[in-house]
């Protein structure tokens, strides 16, 4: 079922990925030179020891974790509907997995393969269309292995206000998908963009995307991120601006560039594919490499691969049995969890007031996921007697919610507010009427940034979605 | 006065992250939004975020059942292809599932 394409760089959405697999002596050429003098030494190694960055790095492996499903963009050549085993190309994963989750994969393939040592987050939409699961993920990976290149790939669209908490997360290389940067050309690649509250569609929605990927890409560059750049050849279209684009990015400061053949393959159900949009011939991709080379430093090597692409470049490893195996063995979970009492009428969201709670749901939260334990049972606070018969119920259910932490309900007294308070229990409605599962993974989030969990313990996430 | 999600969502997440009354809910069941929370955006953007952010025409329809984001708005394809896309996917499975097994007749007996 699986076809040939497979691993390589971290890509954005759909076909954000790299060029295709054949090595001539002219590509060669075209590459980055790594003994070129203003390259700096911190360069040359990050180059090196990244699988998608140069061949050199080709002995080291990387993961993608596909935590981002959301996308500010359209692309004529993705088609967000197909997840299908039969395809494999950028912008297309098997299963999403939430940031515990993520970082659990992450920790288990390393187990696995030593050698992995870059972490992308490539989708399957696009990741700062997604900042909170991306930020999550990429910092909770950075506790667990300091040493890992973090990656992002993105269309650009929300880059300019990322990058600085993309470069404090410890991102050092980034990719961007800029196809072109004549909004006329846009305009038949982007069907719409999502900016500022409002689809903007055509020339106006092309436009805005250019502007703002040219202004990410300074940011980027700027803050000291190794910036790639990739670009779909999509003939007749952006074939003849490919030297135009390469000028660009150069005069604003990428690293690299990748020209990468556009797949229309029909059964894939994307416009291009259904419009009769033709690939780009070998000899094709190889002119537009030339004409970019120019001057760009050109890569030849990627293989357009999937946002949870696995392994070394080319192996990709099977995710079912990695599921199978098990995770490294727990430290004491004492202090990196936190037990939370949710009040619920309906047993799907955040939507019971604490005084008439006769039962709350209870779970056990820590940085790496958030599990169901035994309801709690109570005495129902408010029955409308007098308050004195009340507060001794208040006493009762105090003990009843010994060891938790937190209590979400939809709203909640002053007196049995302050009372949970001076337990040290921290009472919130700020999720009245959230689902149960969102309230409590905004919660999570809000631990972690706190500082309240540490991510010790990743036995006990749930691979199941 | 509120929207809802069809069938047609593939749960891509993007209408939670954009709604500024957090009335999208997701769970086992897939994606749908809590009519009490929903006000279609009235007071806070010109344009309702779930339907101006969703990639799916069809996804998401009023309280009289029209879609938003109509047939054809999104992508620029008459439905017609998108029939076309799913029946060429299904072929290209059914091939492959095909050549994953021996012909017929010429198995190997071991």
């Amino acid at each position: 079922m699986e076809q040939t394409h497979t691993s390589c760089t971290p890509t954005g959405h759909t076909q954000a990925g790299n060029g295709c697999g054949s090595q001539t002596n002219d590509s060669a050429a075209l590459g980055l030179q790594l003994d070129d003098p203003k390259l700096s030494a911190d360069v040359v190694n990050k180059v090196t020891t990244h699988p998608c960055y140069s061949p050199e790095g080709h002995k080291y492996a990387r993961i993608h974790l596909p935590v981002a499903p959301a996308c500010n963009i359209q692309c004529n050549y993705c088609n967000r509907k197909f997840d299908c085993s039969n395809e494999s190309r950028p912008g297309v994963v098997s299963k999403l997995l939430s940031p515990a989750q993520g970082a659990d994969r992450f920790s288990k393939v390393k187990a696995r393969i030593p050698q992995t040592n870059v972490v992308g987050i490539a989708g399957p939409g696009d990741p700062l269309a997604n900042p909170a699961a991306t930020l999550a993920t990429l910092k909770t990976v950075a506790r667990t292995e300091p040493d890992v290149h973090l990656c992002v790939s993105t269309n650009g669209l929300a880059l300019l206000e990322q990058v600085e908490p993309l470069k404090s997360a410890g991102v050092s290389h980034l990719t961007i998908t800029i196809n072109c940067i004549d909004a006329a050309i846009g305009e038949k690649i982007y069907p719409w963009v999502f900016y500022n509250h409002k689809r903007l569609r055509g020339r106006q929605g092309a436009q805005t995307l250019i502007d703002r990927q040219l202004a990410g890409l300074q940011a980027a560059v700027a803050a000291g991120m190794l910036v790639k750049v990739n670009t779909v050849l999509i003939p007749g279209i952006n074939d003849h601006h490919i030297e135009a684009l390469s000028q660009e990015l150069k005069s604003y400061g990428a690293l690299l560039h990748n020209i990468m053949p556009l797949i229309s393959d029909p059964a894939h159900g994307t416009y291009f594919g259904l419009t009769g949009q033709r690939q780009p011939t070998e000899d094709e991709v190889s002119a537009a490499r030339q004409a970019a080379g120019t001057n760009m430093a050109q890569m030849s090597h990627c293989q357009q691969c999937r946002a949870d692409a696995v392994g070394h470049l080319g192996q990709d490893i099977d995710l079912n049995e990695l599921a199978a195996t098990q995770s490294p063995p727990t430290q004491s979970d004492e202090e990196s969890s936190v037990l939370v009492a949710v009040a619920s009428k309906s047993g799907v969201l955040i939507d019971q007031h604490f005084g008439y709670a006769e039962s709350f749901a209870v779970y056990r939260i820590t940085a790496d996921g958030i599990e169901q334990r035994e309801p709690r049972q109570v005495s129902k606070y408010c029955v409308g007697d007098d308050c004195d018969v009340a507060e001794s119920r208040m006493d009762a259910n105090l003990q009843a919610l010994s060891g938790i932490k937190h209590v979400l309900c939809s709203r909640i007294g002053i007196t049995p507010w302050q009372a949970l308070e001076q337990h040290g229990v921290t009472p919130s409605t700020e999720y009245a009427l959230f689902g149960i599962e969102d309230g409590l993974e905004q919660l999570q989030a809000q631990l972690i940034d706190s500082g309240s969990l540490s991510p010790q313990s990743t036995s006990d996430i749930k691979e199941a979605m | 006065m509120a929207f809802s999600i069809t069938n047609a969502c593939i749960g891509c997440n993007a209408c939670k992250l954009v709604c500024p009354q957090k009335a999208i809910v997701s769970g086992s069941n897939g994606y749908a939004i809590a009519a009490h929370r929903c006000n279609e955006c009235v007071g806070h953007h010109a344009d309702p975020q779930c339907a101006s952010i969703c990639p799916i025409e069809t996804a998401i329809v009023d309280a009289n059942h029209r879609a938003l984001n109509p047939p054809g708005s999104l992508t620029g394809l008459p439905t017609e292809r998108n029939v076309i896309a799913i029946s060429l996917l299904e072929q290209r499975v059914s091939k492959a599932q095909g050549d994953a097994r021996p012909a017929s007749g010429e198995g190997h007996v071991c």
